[in-house]
Order: structure tokens, then C-alpha cells, then sequence
């Protein structure tokens, strides 16, 4: 038996334990009081985040490496859970991990589209592996490798043998024809998602797959409806292309939606369907500019309400990890805002409002 | 002697400061690099401002260029590289007519090669068009005419499988027929038809779901049949042409053969002269050149510089071998015989000049320890015999560089199986029993008297621990580091510390133990107060680092201001209580010697318990596959555990490595280079 009460003795009173050590909206108000990035970073030192940045020396104290070492702590989780996860729940635990490597492959690849532009005396990959998370002894891709190929063609080539051969290699002919990394990166995307959610579906256990259906389901909801409303709104995008480039599954947002909005239907009043308790959606995008990432916003604060509500309950199930791993990117996500906007300086009424823990409360 | 210093330590090297005239430049770079004797240190490092002239620069980088083209060259017409049995150095060659040369030659040759890559290229592309054309062999249609409807559109493609179902979604609003031509798991074949009318939307639709449609040649008309038989006579005529192309290749390499490898050594000893003279400082007329020579070949080097050089200026400085010279290139007597050894210990660290080499202590120990861990003769000489066909590439060619150790660890393990009277796992009334003759322990049986074999692994581990702590104290010595020598981790006092800890931890307090070593309980039963002694010198390693900055001259109290006096105090108990454990955990650590000899003799018996009792050809096959199960699997843990003991508990005790390599300037790359 890989899941139940014995598959996750273990593993849910670790997720319980690192749960109680994630920051609370208040922690997090009181890191955005600090004055300026110095004190910002020394607050961190304080937190569990500071053995991650204690090895930093002052002259390395640069936002984008002190992010680097936070994200440290995410992918030690990751690898942690993934360690102690019942056999069967591993894959779908390092296919969620992946994002980030889906993430740091759609960096590699822009920074070698734009690396002639670049005007600096740092070799190339020095300049990109800052930028990468951390994703230590699970990456499948060379980074520095591909970095260091100069041009997308041969970089895309040492990726065979990797998990993304397949997704990217039929996107490359529409890259060479088009010379832009926008049909490299859908494909990545929907690549991602799809086995992400083969991954839900193959779980053994109801509970398992109950659970993990909830939480990436409603990750998915959450890029199915932003990815189909910028493509409407930004490229314009016509029915088809909208329906290719979105997926036909989710938690609440069922391919129905995602088609009426792709067939010209309001998409306030699709929103309003699925989420009626996000208020003034209309408002919302008319100004897109600033609406879409609000909406976004609210929306992964309708995720992390999901994962919260993990932890009430019936503890021996794979929901409690996954939602430990979710709340602690949405963390990090608040802690990169803080992070950039002491480094920039920023006014508090500028970046407030982006972080996800403390306008949950409000 | 039996082993003479060279073996010992790092060889004795002396500075040599040359100051070379100008018009000598290019012949004493030829004396330097020729003989693999100098190991020169860049003029970056000695403040001169004026380096190597930038025409060397350039000349060299030029000869790196050329270097390369030759290679490449070589590689197209199938030549490997070569260099002459009589390594002449005659001159810097002469850039232009190397250049000339190289043009000329290359010229010839890739007039050839483009042509055969063009035609691989082209087979390449009708080999990809035949493969496309496959999953629609038996569609008894005229490809060419599809485009050619005037009311109808038609995509054919391969296209992601996972993205079929969304593809037929988005075509849902216009009038379609959707094929899938080929089911194939990962890369489906379909053909799309609607109304030419609707093409945008078909198009669309298939570019967004990354249908990628199929380039059939359009030179190629008729039925799918049709251009699968052009295309296999195509591809069949391809071929002869590549194999002509490449006969042409070949004699060309034939006929170039031996201009190829004098220019490549030409230019590549041409290329290494001018990056050693890029490193040269130059002062007005003349150069500085500083480097280092092992001094047995000093003599041979100054001759040579001579002849290069009527009016070179050579000045010579012996380095001893007490003092600390990080500085100075360490270069390691070579050894065939001692070569896996080098490596263990090169794996640590690599010594520092005057630092005693460990290699001849590890090829005695790492044998001795891993085969009486191993003790097995008949497994061990089938290890020995494994080696040895391996170290010579007879057979698991992969294993040569470990052939050696292998050899040496079943030597070892054999004298061990002798004496613990054990040959492939038969011990005792066994051997008689299924063997059919008489071998009983020489020594001692492992599996009949475990306690002793324990108490004896200790005694073994506290001979080699006093033995490290002496040569600790002896490089120390070598070194003139008194403050360490007195009052180190390894030095006197606590050298005198551990044997007071051992005479009363292990000779008094488990004295009358079946464990208790044999040396400690001698120790203790010596008249000597041990109890007092421990406390002095318990408290010389307790304040240890106040001690040794006395002698040294230092702040007596690093970091006085954390913490204060307490806390001092708090560290100095804790670095006592911390040498306490080390040295208990040091000792019993080698108890995992006599540990895996019983666990040996256990593992046998696991396998004979499989096989059953009766001598059946089962019984034979079980107890050969247990055997080789137990050489591949218990001899790969002992050898961890025998590394793990060196490097733990032997090396660290008095070795540091730290040494920088000696690299000399040299024409051609050493087999293991190469």
C-alpha cells in the first residue's frame, strides 16, 4: 500500500511542520516595514530563509542572488518531498517540481535570443545562471550547455533526450520559419500542463487524486483563463488559435468556458460564472494594463485559500504536500515583490498591492 | 636504503633565473621546451612590466590556428595524428611558408569534402522525404494534384499526438474531413480537407495545434508508390557517389600523408615555443626567464642552455626541503608499479614541496587493511589474476587504470585467506567435506573467534594511528613548525594525550573487556601515572590554540572580543571534549577491519545456507554465482571502507596536500594527456 495512514505518517507531519514555518500576513507586512533592501535582507537573516543568505558576502548582496538562495529553500522542499512521498505520487510530485524548469528552459532560450544585445563583459552564462532557479540534482536540461550554443537551433539540440524533446521539436519549425520564441514557449506550456495533469490521473489512490485534482486543477484554472484572456487581448488571436493554445480541463474552469470566451462570449461574464465572488470583473478589464494582473492576483489567492483548506481535515493524502509546495512559491513570489521594490525603492502604495499574503486579509 | 629519498618525498627542485640575449631567444625556448624538464613560471608573476613581445603574441596565436587547420585536414582525409619517433627541433617554422602550405594542401582537400557534404546533406533530405512519404505508401492518390484542387484545401502533416483532440475542437466550426493517416504514439500522421474558402481557418487551426506538413518533393509527381521508387533510386545513387567521394578523400590522404604530420609537428612545436616565449619579461635586449627544474636534471638542462647560448646568464638556487615553499612545483618520482597508489593519494591532495609523499605508506596499508578484510585465497587470487588480466587489457579493458590495485588487494586478500583458512568460502570440516582436502587457518579463524579478531583490528588501528601521529610530527619537524609540532591537533602533547587516553580508556576501563587491545592494556600496565599525565597534557590540547600563538607570536586570545573570557574558556573545554571523541572514534573506527572479516566468513555461510547439502550441480552453480557475487559486491564495500580508513583516519592525520603541480614545458602531450 503506498498511500494512507502509513505512506504518510512521515511525510504530512513534515508538511504540517514546514507549513507552521511559512510566513503569515502579518510576518510579511512587518518584512515589507523595513526601510530599504539592506534591512529588508537582514530581516531575512532572522527567518527560516536565513541560512540561505547567511553565505552571501555584503559585495554579493545583489536582489537577483538573494532571491537565487531563497529559492534555494523551495527546491530543498521540493526534493524533500519528493524523497518521502509514496512511490506511485512521485512522479506527479517532480512534474509540478518541473516548472520551475520549464521556467529556467524559457530563459535559457530568450537569453540567447537576446544575448547579442547584451553589453556587458560577463560571459553570457554568467549573466543567466543569477536568473535560473536553483533547480540542483533533478535538472534534465544543460543550461550552460545551451547557453553557451549562441543560437536557439543548436541549443534546442542538446535537449534531446530530455523530457522536452518531443514538445519543442515540432515547435521548431514554426521558430525557424518565424524567428520568434512565442510558439517554443505555448508548446512548453501546454506540454508542461498536459503531463502534469496525466500525472493527476494516473494516482492510484481516490483520496490522492481527489485532492491533487483540486489544487493543480486549480493552478490550471488560474493559466487556462489568463492564458486565453491575454491572447484575446494582446495578439488578438483568433477562435482556433485560442482553442489550440489553451487546455480542455481544469477544476472549475471546464472547456466550455475557455471555448466561449475563445468564440467572442463576455468574458466578465464567464468570470463571474466560475469565480462570483470576484468583485467588479468588468472594471477589471476594461484596464487591462493594470486589471489583468490584478485578476490574476485575485485568482491565485483563489489557490492558495485551496491549499490552505488542505490542511483541515484528513491529514494522509497528497493534498498536504502539494499545497506546503504551492504556499511556499506563492511566498516566494511575495518575497521577490519586496525584494525588487526595496532594491527600486518603490513607494509603498507601488508593490502593496502585488503581494498575495497581505491583501488576502484585507 | 631500501627506498630512496625520491620515493619518500617530492623531488628536490631548484630555481633557475635565465637572462637570455635577444638574437638566443628562439633557441633557448627550444632547450626549455624540448625535454619536459622546466617547469616556467609566467613573468606576469614577477612584476616585470614588459611581457613576452606582442609579435610572439601573435605568431603564436597564428600557429594555434594552423595547428588546428591541420587537424582538421587530418581528420577529413582519415589520418590520425602522429608525431616523428625522432623529435627534431629544428626552428621555428617559417609562418608564410607553413601558411602557404596549408593553404595549399587544404585547397585540395575541400574541393572534395564540400562535395561530400553536399551529397551527404542531399541523401540526408531524400532519406527524410522517403521517410515522410512512408505513412502514405498505400494511398492511391496524386499527392501533387491536393494543392491543386480548385474547391478544395488539403493539409497533410504530422502533428503532436496530445494535441489531436484540441486540433478537431478548434476545426469544429467549419465543415472538415479529419484523417489520421498513420496512429503513432508520439507523432500521428493526419490529413485535414474543407472548403478552399476556408483554408485561413485550416491553416490556422493546424500551425496552432504545430501540425508540421509533410515536404514532398515536388520534383517527384505521381502516386505515393510512384515517388517512393524515385526516391529509393535517388537515394541508391547517393550513396555510390559518397563512397566514390570518400575514395578520393583518402588518396588524397595518402598522397599528402607525410607533409601533413611533418607540418603538424612544425607548427605545433612552433606553437609551443611562442606561448612559452609570449610568458618571457623582457627587459631592453635581452630576456628574463624564471622557472623551475627537478635538481637531478639541472646539470643536463645548463648544458643544453649553453649550447643554445654562448652568452645566456643561468642562475641557479637549491631549494631545500625544510620550510614552507608553497611556491615550489612539486614533482612526484613515477612509478609504474606504485601508480594506483599515486592516484589514491593524489585523490586527497597533492603533497606540498618537502611534505612527506604517503604513496609507499598507502600501497603498504591499503593492501594490508582491504585483504584482511577480504581474507579469502581462492577469491583472492581469482581477484589477483581479474587484476592483472585487466592492468595488461586482456580482459574488462574499461578496469585498466585499477588493474594494479586489484592485483595488489588480491594478492593480499589470498595471504589472508591463508592464514584465516578460507578459500572461496569453504572453511573448516568444508573444506574437506566438498573440496576433498586439508586446509585449516594458518592464523586464526574469523568466524570462530570474533572477539579476538575485533581486539586485534584495534591493536592494528592503534599502531597505524601512532604511526600517523609520528609522521605528522615528523613533516611538522621538516617544516620547523614548532607551535604545531608541540601543540597541534597531531602534535606531542596531544600525541602524549591519546597514549594516556589509551593506556586508561582502553587498557583500565575496558582492560578486562575480551575487546581490550592487547597494546593499550600493556601501556596501562606500565608504572607510569597515567592519570596526572592525562590531565597535563589534556590541558596543553585544551588550550592548544593559546599555546601554539604564543609560540608563534600571535594574539594569545583570537576573537578576544566574542564573548569574552568565557567564552574562551567554553571553546577551549569543547576542543578537549571534541579530541576526546575524535581519538576514541578514531580507534574503534578500525574495528571495521576484523568486523568485515566475520562479516566475510558470514556472507559464505548465507551463501552456502541458499545452496543447500548435497554437492548437486545446483549446489556448484550456486556457491560460483555466490562467489562472484561476493567478489563484485563485498569487495567494492571493503575497498570503500579501506578508502574511508585512509582517507579519515590515516591521511588526515598527518598529510595536507596542497602542493602545486609541477608542469614542465613540454613538445609533446604524455600518454595520459593524450
Amino acid at each position: 500500500m503506498s498511500g494512507g495512514v502509513f505512506g504518510y505518517a512521515a511525510l504530512s507531519t513534515r508538511a504540517r511542520a514546514m507549513y507552521s514555518d511559512l510566513f503569515s500576513p502579518q510576518d510579511v507586512a512587518r518584512l515589507g516595514d523595513a526601510p530599504d533592501f539592506p534591512s529588508l535582507v537582514g530581516a531575512l537573516k532572522g527567518t527560516p530563509y536565513g541560512k540561505y543568505i547567511s553565505g552571501l558576502k555584503d559585495g554579493e548582496m545583489t536582489p537577483r542572488r538573494v532571491i537565487h538562495q531563497i529559492r534555494t529553500r523551495l527546491a530543498d522542499s521540493y526534493s524533500s518531498v519528493i524523497q518521502q512521498a509514496p512511490g506511485d505520487t512521485r512522479p506527479l510530485v517532480r512534474q509540478l517540481f518541473r516548472y520551475f524548469e520549464v521556467g529556467n528552459l524559457k530563459a535559457v532560450l530568450r537569453s540567447i535570443s537576446t544575448v547579442s544585445s547584451w553589453n556587458s563583459d560577463l560571459p553570457a552564462w554568467e549573466r543567466v545562471r543569477e536568473v535560473l532557479f536553483p533547480f540542483g540534482a533533478f535538472e534534465s536540461i544543460p543550461a550552460q550547455a545551451m547557453v553557451e550554443a549562441g543560437n536557439v537551433p543548436a541549443a534546442v539540440e542538446l535537449l534531446r533526450g530530455t523530457p522536452y524533446e518531443t514538445a519543442i521539436s515540432f515547435a521548431m519549425k514554426r521558430y525557424s520559419a518565424e524567428q520568434n520564441l512565442f510558439p517554443l514557449e505555448v508548446a512548453l506550456d501546454l506540454d508542461y500542463w498536459r503531463n502534469l495533469w496525466g500525472e493527476v490521473k494516473n494516482l492510484q489512490n481516490k483520496k490522492d487524486r481527489d485532492m491533487a485534482g483540486k489544487l493543480i486543477g486549480s493552478l490550471l484554472d488560474l493559466n487556462n483563463l489568463m492564458w486565453v484572456i491575454r491572447y484575446k487581448t494582446y495578439h488578438n488571436l483568433s477562435e482556433e488559435e485560442l482553442i489550440n493554445y489553451t487546455l480542455p480541463f481544469g477544476y472549475r474552469v471546464k472547456d466550455e468556458d475557455i471555448r466561449s470566451i475563445a468564440a467572442g462570449a463576455d468574458i466578465a461574464a464567464v468570470i463571474s460564472r466560475v469565480h462570483p465572488d470576484i468583485p467588479d470583473v468588468n472594471a477589471l478589464l476594461e484596464r487591462p494594463q493594470s486589471g489583468l494582473p490584478k485578476l490574476e492576483l485575485l485568482l491565485k489567492q483563489r489557490v492558495m485559500r485551496q491549499c490552505v483548506s488542505a490542511f483541515i481535515g484528513d491529514p494522509f493524502h497528497i493534498g498536504l504536500p502539494l499545497a506546503y509546495l504551492l504556499l511556499s512559491d506563492f511566498e516566494i513570489q511575495d518575497l521577490v515583490v519586496l525584494i525588487e521594490a526595496k532594491y527600486s525603492k518603490l513607494a509603498d502604495a507601488e508593490y502593496r498591492p502585488l503581494l498575495l499574503k497581505t491583501t488576502l486579509i484585507q | 636504503m631500501l627506498f630512496g629519498d625520491a620515493m619518500l618525498f617530492p623531488k628536490q627542485m631548484s630555481e633557475v633565473e635565465l637572462i637570455v640575449p635577444s638574437k638566443d631567444l628562439v633557441a633557448v625556448a627550444k632547450a626549455l621546451s624540448g625535454y619536459g624538464v622546466f617547469h616556467q613560471v609566467d613573468s606576469a608573476n614577477l612584476g616585470l612590466d614588459s611581457l613576452g613581445p606582442n609579435t610572439w603574441q601573435e605568431k603564436a596565436g597564428i600557429y594555434a590556428s594552423l595547428e588546428r587547420r591541420v587537424q582538421s585536414i587530418l581528420q577529413t582525409v582519415g589520418l590520425t595524428e602522429e608525431y616523428p619517433d625522432k623529435r627534431d627541433i629544428d626552428s621555428v617554422a617559417d609562418l608564410g611558408a607553413a601558411q602557404a602550405e596549408v593553404d595549399r594542401i587544404e585547397g585540395a582537400v575541400r574541393g572534395v569534402s564540400d562535395k561530400l557534404s553536399a551529397e551527404k546533406k542531399r541523401l540526408e533530405l531524400l532519406e527524410s522525404q522517403l521517410r515522410q512519404i512512408e505513412p502514405i505508401a498505400d494511398v492511391n492518390i496524386e499527392v501533387g494534384a491536393l494543392g491543386k484542387s480548385a474547391y478544395m484545401y488539403s493539409i497533410l502533416g504530422v502533428v503532436p499526438a496530445a494535441n489531436i483532440s484540441r486540433l478537431r475542437t478548434s476545426l469544429l466550426r467549419v465543415p472538415h474531413v479529419f484523417f489520421i493517416l498513420r496512429e503513432d504514439a508520439q507523432k500521428p500522421v493526419v490529413w485535414i480537407l474543407g472548403p478552399r474558402s476556408n483554408s485561413d481557418v485550416l491553416e490556422r487551426a493546424a500551425k496552432s495545434a504545430y501540425l508540421n506538413p509533410l515536404s514532398l518533393p515536388e520534383e517527384f509527381g505521381g502516386t505515393p508508390e510512384q515517388i517512393t521508387a524515385t526516391l529509393e533510386r535517388e537515394i541508391e545513387a547517393s550513396k555510390k557517389k559518397i563512397v566514390n567521394l570518400e575514395t578520393d578523400l583518402a588518396r588524397l590522404g595518402g598522397s599528402h600523408k607525410g607533409q601533413l604530420q611533418k607540418l603538424l609537428w612544425d607548427v605545433h612545436i612552433s606553437r609551443v615555443m611562442a606561448d612559452a616565449i609570449v610568458r618571457f619579461g623582457q627587459l631592453r635586449h635581452t630576456y628574463v626567464v624564471v622557472g623551475w627544474v627537478p635538481t637531478a636534471d639541472l646539470e643536463g638542462l645548463t648544458a643544453r642552455l649553453k649550447e643554445a647560448s654562448r652568452e645566456i646568464l643561468i642562475e641557479t638556487t637549491d631549494t631545500g626541503r625544510s620550510g614552507h615553499h608553497a611556491h615550489v612545483p612539486v614533482a612526484l618520482a613515477q612509478n609504474k608499479w606504485l601508480k594506483p597508489f599515486q592516484s589514491l593519494v593524489g585523490t586527497y591532495g597533492h603533497p606540498s614541496y618537502g611534505e612527506l609523499d604517503p604513496t609507499l605508506l598507502v600501497a603498504f596499508t591499503f593492501p594490508l587493511l582491504y585483504g584482511a578484510m577480504f581474507g579469502d585465497l581462492g577469491q583472492g587470487l581469482l581477484m589477483m589474476t581479474l587484476g592483472l588480466l585487466a592492468h595488461n587489457k586482456i580482459f574488462l579493458k574499461g578496469l585498466q587504470s585499477l588493474g594494479l590495485l586489484f592485483a595488489y588487494c588480491g594478492a593480499s586478500a589470498a595471504v589472508f585467506g591463508y592464514l584465516y583458512g578460507s578459500i572461496f568460502g569453504f572453511e573448516g570440516h568444508l573444506v574437506e567435506e566438498y573440496l576433498h582436502f586439508h586446509f585449516e587457518p594458518t592464523w586464526i579463524s574469523p568466524m570462530e573467534d570474533i572477539l579476538n579478531v575485533l581486539s586485534i583490528a584495534i591493536d592494528v588501528g592503534i599502531v597505524i594511528l601512532i604511526f600517523s601521529f609520528l609522521l605528522s610530527m615528523f613533516n611538522n619537524i621538516r617544516s620547523r613548525d614548532w607551535a604545531h609540532l608541540l601543540f597541534g591537533h597531531t602534535g606531542v602533547a596531544a600525541f602524549l594525550f591519546y597514549l594516556c587516553f589509551l593506556a586508561l580508556v582502553f587498557g583500565g576501563f575496558f582492560g578486562s573487556t575480551a575487546l581490550a587491545p592487547k597494546i593499550a592494556v600493556a601501556l596501562y600496565n606500565l608504572p607510569i601515572p597515567f592519570t596526572p599525565l592525562l590531565a597535563v597534557f589534556g590541558f596543553f590540547v585544551m588550550f592548544g590554540g593559546f599555546f601554539r600563538n604564543m609560540v608563534e607570536g600571535h594574539t594569545l586570545i583570537e576573537g578576544r572580543g566574542i564573548g569574552g573570557f568565557g567564552m574562551f574558556l567554553v571553546q577551549s573545554v569543547m576542543d578537549l571534549v571534541e579530541t576526546g571523541i575524535s581519538m576514541l572514534s578514531n580507534t574503534l573506527s578500525f574495528i571495521r577491519v576484523g568486523a568485515f572479516a566475520v562479516a566475510h566468513g558470514g556472507l559464505s555461510l548465507a551463501i552456502f545456507a541458499l545452496a543447500g547439502e548435497e554437492p548437486t550441480p545446483g549446489f556448484w552453480v550456486t556457491i560460483v554465482l555466490g562467489n562472484l557475487f561476493i567478489i563484485g559486491f563485498e569487495g567494492l564495500i571493503v575497498y570503500i571502507q579501506t578508502m574511508r580508513l585512509h582517507y579519515y583516519e590515516i591521511l588526515g592525520k598527518f598529510f595536507h596536500g596542497g602542493g602545486l603541480q609541477f608542469e614542465p614545458l613540454k613538445l609533446t602531450p604524455s600518454e595520459e594527456e593524450a
